[in-house]
């Protein structure tokens, strides 16, 4: 096994390919990253009412969401502190407490335990049971809606976390009325590692015109030029590597580009015309751009969505070889129901599990990890080098921004970041502007 | 069958079909899976109503008491395709650019427990069907789906012909990448 410093090389552009194989690796994942980094729970309001609770994972740990009855939420490891069963067996619900089916231990919504049959006959009075409630998630905390949690109680705040990314999601999340997330979520599986699809909507419009060549000719709109590949004039968009990681692309006045159908692409883009002067109000004409945009975009390590498509997603690891998807629904609180319907249903036959665009992805993504089962072929690098020199620091935006939009700026600091975070770097460390170099954490 | 007399209420509805319905619509449904199989998609489209529903939802895990959905899940369908839709996935597949089906892959659908009602509409029936879908792509990947379907078939003056399907799935977590296979 390579050591972590020649994982990534070349500050992020190759990628050695047991990244996406190793058992090994993957535990060090697990430790230093999902152990670590604030993950994607759930978004506010799939859980409105105190008892309201949904289930998830954070890596490969099993956890429960749940409102408060102060309106808060917390989070819990879904095992029971006694024997370790789970102890919801439910993707959602609403309830005053888990009971687990083993011996009957009872916990209620903050997590305490607050039943144990037998108590006083066999325990004899003496179980401390403040000592063992469900073992909460270190830090939950919700940012304008969407709620992550981490297990390390030393990260950094979760505003803090999100960093430079926040000046860009600000400009969709500060719609009045805020955003919500349309559920349950369709689950399904890739045989890949759960980094590639996470690097692919954060970074890779490079694909797009390729990959999804035949949806991308027949939904028509504006995008429809874009199948095949062809070459495109700068203007037309740009990628972004912010700081812990985090990575997305743009593509100018495409927001409503990916909707299925004419009538949904004109119902969509009346909605964003008449939203447009609130936006430039609350986050300036650049930010009203960005509004009005199509993106890809992920947050460090494994949630990305599609702003304008409208599909949110969490990529759950299941081991170095597979991982579960979820997908929601992204839209506007305070668009009709109507245009929530449409931007559902579009977003389903686009990227549901069934989608027209999602199929095309998961052949890739899967061969991209199973040809590493090679023990030669995974002796080598991935290498996404593609517009290095031509990215940088711009006045007028934060993060490193690219030249053009068919760039692997995005991709590079993702894996910038995840070589910081593999070295179990202290966060003080990890924390450092995008453009910085490998190197300089090399010599900490 | 004039549409004034179709949309009338069936004094039936809810009864087993006769002999020779229950004989047409099980053939309409065996002959719908061949030319599915055989990958004869506008053949397909053809069986199927201008104004067809075709939907596939999400069945989330919940407890016995507490079925209700909350907050804003109001309801996924990894399916919910009207015509537009479900004619818009057959050009895709006509412009020879969908890589991952080249080489093609393959789908056997086994149709069975097939049972039929007498539906609202004089015209129409309410079809009960389970499946088995095999799935095999390239070397070895392969996926097998199970689950049943509640259809509405309407009879029209060119035959049979579907106008509203629900396919429920028997997973929660779809185990293959994806579900670009119609059912």
């Amino acid at each position: 096994m390579l050591k972590p410093d020649e994982l990534i090389l070349e500050d992020g552009a190759l990628q050695h390919r047991s990244i996406f194989w190793d058992e090994a690796i993957y535990e060090q994942e697990l430790k230093h990253i999902f152990a670590r980094a604030w993950l994607f729970l759930t978004h506010e309001s799939l859980i409105p009412n105190p008892g309201d609770y949904n289930t998830t994972r954070m890596g490969e740990d099993n956890v429960i969401v749940i409102r408060q009855d102060d309106g808060s939420i917390r989070a819990f490891i879904n095992s029971c502190r006694h024997r370790g069963n789970t102890v919801c067996h439910a993707d959602a619900g609403n309830t005053q407490r888990f009971t687990c089916t083993y011996h009957g231990w009872a916990y209620d919504r903050t997590g305490a335990l607050v039943g144990v049959p037998l108590e006083k006959e066999s325990w004899f009075g003496t179980l401390d049971k403040a000592r063992w409630g469900l073992r909460p998630v270190a830090q939950v905390a919700s940012y304008k809606g969407l709620v992550f949690g981490t297990f390390d109680a030393g990260a950094p705040p979760l505003e803090d976390y999100l960093g430079d990314m926040r000046w860009y999601v600000d400009s969709f999340l500060d719609v009045p009325g805020g955003i919500e997330l349309i559920g349950p979520p369709m689950k399904s599986i890739l045989n890949c590692n759960w980094k590639t699809p996470t690097e692919n909507f954060g970074g890779d419009d490079y694909h797009f015109g390729w990959t999804h060549a035949a949806g991308v000719a027949v939904i028509g709109g504006p995008l429809q030029g874009l199948s095949g590949n062809v070459p495109l004039p700068p203007e037309v968009g740009f990628q972004v590597g912010s700081k812990y990681g985090h990575c997305f692309g743009f593509i100018e006045q495409a927001a409503a580009g990916l909707q299925m159908l004419d009538e949904w692409r004109t119902e969509y883009a009346r909605w964003l015309a008449a939203r447009t002067p609130v936006m430039q109000e609350r986050v300036g004409a650049l930010r009203a751009r960005l509004y009005n945009g199509h993106w890809n975009a992920s947050f460090f390590p494994n949630c990305s969505f599609l702003y304008g498509t409208s599909t949110f997603k969490v990529w759950q690891p299941r081991g170095p070889r597979q991982l579960e998807v979820y997908t929601w629904t992204l839209v506007e609180k305070e668009m009709p129901q109507e245009l929530k319907d449409i931007l559902h249903r579009s977003n389903i036959a686009a990227f549901g599990t069934a989608g027209m665009l999602e199929s095309d992805d998961g052949e890739n993504f899967e061969e991209c990890t199973q040809t590493n089962r090679g023990y030669m072929t995974r002796q080598d690098y991935y290498y996404t080098g593609m517009g290095v020199g031509h990215e940088g620091p711009r006045p007028d935006m934060p993060g490193v921004v690219s030249e053009v939009l068919m760039a692997e700026t995005g991709i590079r600091n993702f894996y910038r970041s995840w070589a910081r975070m593999m070295r179990g770097t202290p966060w003080q460390d990890v924390d450092v502007a995008a453009t910085a170099p490998l190197a300089r954490l090399r010599s900490v | 069958m004039s549409s004034a007399n179709a949309q009338q209420q069936n004094p039936r509805a809810g009864e087993p079909v006769d002999r020779d319905t229950h004989f047409a619509v099980e053939r309409f449904l065996i002959r719908e899976a061949r030319l599915l199989d055989q990958e004869r998609l506008h053949e397909w489209l053809a069986m199927l109503t201008p104004d067809i529903r075709y939907r596939l939802p999400v069945q989330e895990v919940r407890y016995r008491k507490d079925q209700k959905p909350i907050g804003s899940a109001t309801g996924t369908n990894i399916y919910d395709d009207d015509y537009r839709l479900l004619e818009m996935r057959v050009k895709r597949m006509d412009t020879g650019l969908v890589w991952f089906e080249d080489p093609k892959s393959v789908a056997r659908r086994l149709i069975t427990n097939i049972d039929a009602e007498w539906s609202a509409r004089a015209d129409e029936v309410d079809v009960y069907s389970t499946f088995l879908v095999y799935r095999n792509r390239r070397q070895r990947d392969e996926a097998w789906l199970v689950g049943c379907r509640e259809d509405r078939l309407r009879l029209t003056d060119a035959g049979w012909k579907l106008a509203d399907r629900t396919i429920l799935l028997d997973q929660r977590v779809v185990l293959d990448k994806n579900l670009h296979v119609f059912i």
